[in-house]
């Protein structure tokens, strides 16, 4: 049964990956991609990783999608369609593609992985005392940086973003 | 957790309690005193500088999330000095060009948030450190190339940094991943116990080399780095050209030479082919360009090439004269930058034809120059001689002859183009030479210890004798 669904869910997965690809369209783009992101979430629940899954839906489909989207509308003409490649640049991006999938195919079937035995279910207590804990195993110290990393980049944006308007009197173009 | 923890992290913590200060101080200073912010954050990375030298102790704090000993206690330094010289060659950029648009406090918040993520990414003990330092350090400078708003070919640097390292960090942390199924941890030193040579640990470390081998712009990932060059401030090319650059050499090192050492018998191959590549397209596309900056890129592509030959090496040897080598090449690149960076603020001129006779109305600022070339090309007396020199000796003495020779042609090609810049500013004449100018306190302090430095470094050599006996940690 497992097995059925876990296909089935994969099969989703990679059409609509596909499809997000090769759409000419950006505003359809994102929501094929939108469906691969909440196939993810349910590879996460087969697997017993609901936590995880539960984020995945939220962040990703729920909170990255929208705000993907909003760029979408306000950079873009929703009607704008991305421009055909050449038919030899085509070929040749897809013989790269197929050469790639096959290296890592092949490499990644042909390694016996450990198989571990992981019955046990991880719970939102157990998560949030291992982001607070700072001794082995412990997550205190990227979850500090990570917040050292968003505000950077919330200043880099809104730098980028201010744009050229000069204050005061000193009117002097770069 | 005890006090000595955190006086093993201060490095982390002084800086980012200098980033906040800043901060606070973009809030509180009043309108028409901003300029003083400048003042204020090259005063306290100064003492941070200096407070860098206090010795340390190794530990390892986190569960082994974090790690520090001796070297990486220096290199930290050596970044350190690094971002304050480039602060004082920047001062009078930033006071001229950037405080009057008010965008001054962001340029040291997001230099210092890059400079944090260095320093976390050098002392990681697991993949999730590094990959977070990783990002930290790169993140911000795609917004400091973009830092020119106005000018199209800033916002068109920040674009192709972003993506381009965006790219580059997915394909490496895929590599990370396929490294932590075949062990089944991110710490370092569960997955030293654990590695093997398999087809998938050496797919994923090519991948995860192919990540940092971009940062450091080796051939074939260097496309970026001409463009970003060229297109974003000075200050920034040089900070992508030395700090960045160097940072991701020494992680890069320490992590072939300890957790990747039982793929060394792959690693050295590769190393071997990328190094030939590196230096001779860095070199002979180094001949053709006209635009300083653009110039400077190539070149350090090819000083890329030549770090390679200490990392094959894959010895105390090579750790210590790779490290040596850095600390040179900072001070060689950022002298040769930082006089792009005054002739260019002055009088807006990039291109290597305007240099022609500066030697007569700039003979110090000229002098510097070629100081800054004559160490980057590796001529005997300047800094720049000994560092090749004990990278070459490091290759050879594992056997690398060949290499070796092929390195010794590229510096004879990479000599040839220094001297055509050198050739420009002393022997030719031109009837519109760049006018006499004095430059500020901050930049002829910058470039005096750049000069010092070159001048100095290659002739004392306790230090090298101090940083190899440093380097033992990592073999």
């Amino acid at each position: 049964m497992e097995r059925i669904i876990f296909y089935s869910i994969a099969l989703i997965m990679v059409v609509f990956a596909i499809a997000s690809v090769t759409s000419r369209k950006m505003l359809r783009s994102v929501i094929y991609l939108l469906f691969v992101l909440c196939g993810v979430a349910g590879i996460y629940f087969l697997i017993d990783y609901n936590f995880l899954a539960a984020i995945q839906l939220t962040v990703y489909a729920g909170g990255i999608i929208v705000l993907i989207i909003f760029s979408v509308l306000l950079v873009h003409h929703i009607e704008m369609q991305l421009e055909i490649a050449k038919l030899s640049r085509q070929i040749l991006t897809a013989v790269a593609c197929m050469v790639g999938l096959g290296i890592f195919l092949t490499t990644i079937y042909s390694h016996e992985f450990n198989v571990v035995e992981n019955s046990r279910t991880t719970t939102t207590a157990d998560i949030g005392s291992k982001l607070l804990s700072y001794e082995a195993g412990g997550f205190i110290l990227p979850f500090e940086v990570i917040s050292v990393l968003l505000l950077a980049a919330m200043i880099g944006a809104i730098i980028i973003a201010k744009g050229a308007k000069l204050t005061g009197k000193n009117d002097k173009a770069l | 957790m005890e006090l000595s923890s955190f006086l093993s992290m201060r490095h982390e913590i002084l800086l980012l309690a200098i980033t906040l200060l800043v901060l606070i101080g973009e809030i509180f200073i009043p309108e028409n005193k901003k300029h003083s912010i400048v003042h204020m954050a090259i005063f306290l990375f100064g003492i941070h500088t200096i407070t860098g030298f206090l010795p340390t102790v190794e530990t390892s704090l986190f569960g082994g999330m974090f790690r520090t000993n001796g070297m990486i206690h220096f290199f930290k330094n050596v970044l350190n000095i690094g971002v304050f010289i480039l602060l004082l060659q920047s001062a009078d950029w930033l006071q001229e060009k950037v405080m009057v648009q008010n965008k001054g406090t962001e340029f040291f918040i997001l230099l210092f948030s890059s400079l944090l993520g260095m320093y976390f990414m050098i002392s990681s003990g697991d993949f999730l450190m590094f990959y977070l330092g990783l990002e930290l350090s790169t993140l911000p400078v795609a917004a400091l190339a973009a830092y020119e708003t106005t000018n199209r070919k800033s916002s068109e640097a920040g674009i192709k940094l972003i993506l381009s390292s965006a790219l580059a960090s997915g394909v490496s942390l895929f590599g990370i991943s396929m490294l932590y199924a075949t062990s089944g941890s991110i710490y370092f030193n569960d997955i030293i116990e654990m590695i093997t040579s398999t087809d998938l640990t050496i797919l994923g470390m090519i991948l995860f080399f192919a990540g940092l081998a971009f940062k450091i712009s080796l051939v074939p990932f260097h496309f970026w780095t001409a463009d970003v060059y060229e297109g974003a401030p000075i200050s920034i090319a040089s900070y992508l050209s030395v700090i960045s650059k160097g940072a991701a050499v020494f992680i890069l090192m320490i992590l072939l030479f300890t957790v990747m050492k039982p793929l060394m018998h792959v690693w050295e191959n590769m190393i071997y082919v990328i190094a030939v590549l590196t230096m001779f397209i860095g070199n002979l596309f180094a001949l053709r360009q006209q635009n300083m900056k653009r110039f400077l890129a190539f070149s350090s592509i090819a000083q890329a090439g030549f770090i390679l030959l200490g990392l094959i090496a894959g010895n105390q040897l090579g750790t210590a004269t790779i490290v040596y080598f850095v600390l040179i090449y900072i001070f060689s690149n950022l002298a040769a930058f930082g006089v792009v960076q005054a002739i260019s603020l002055q009088t807006g001129k990039e291109n290597i034809k305007d240099y022609e006779g500066l030697y007569r109305t700039n003979p110090n600022l000229s002098l510097v120059m070629m100081l800054a070339l004559f160490s980057l090309a590796g001529i005997p007396p300047v800094a720049g001689f000994f560092g090749k020199f004990f990278l070459f000796t490091a290759a050879a003495s594992e056997g690398y002859y060949l290499l070796v020779f092929l390195a010794v042609v590229n510096v004879t090609i990479s000599l040839y183009y220094y001297l055509i810049v050198v050739r420009a500013m002393f022997l030719r004449k031109s009837d519109n030479p760049i006018p006499f100018f004095k430059n500020k306190v901050y930049m002829r302090l910058g470039l005096l210890i750049t000069v010092i430095g070159i001048l100095v470094l290659g002739l004392y050599s306790p230090l090298y004798d101090y940083i190899y006996n440093l380097s033992g940690i990592f073999n």
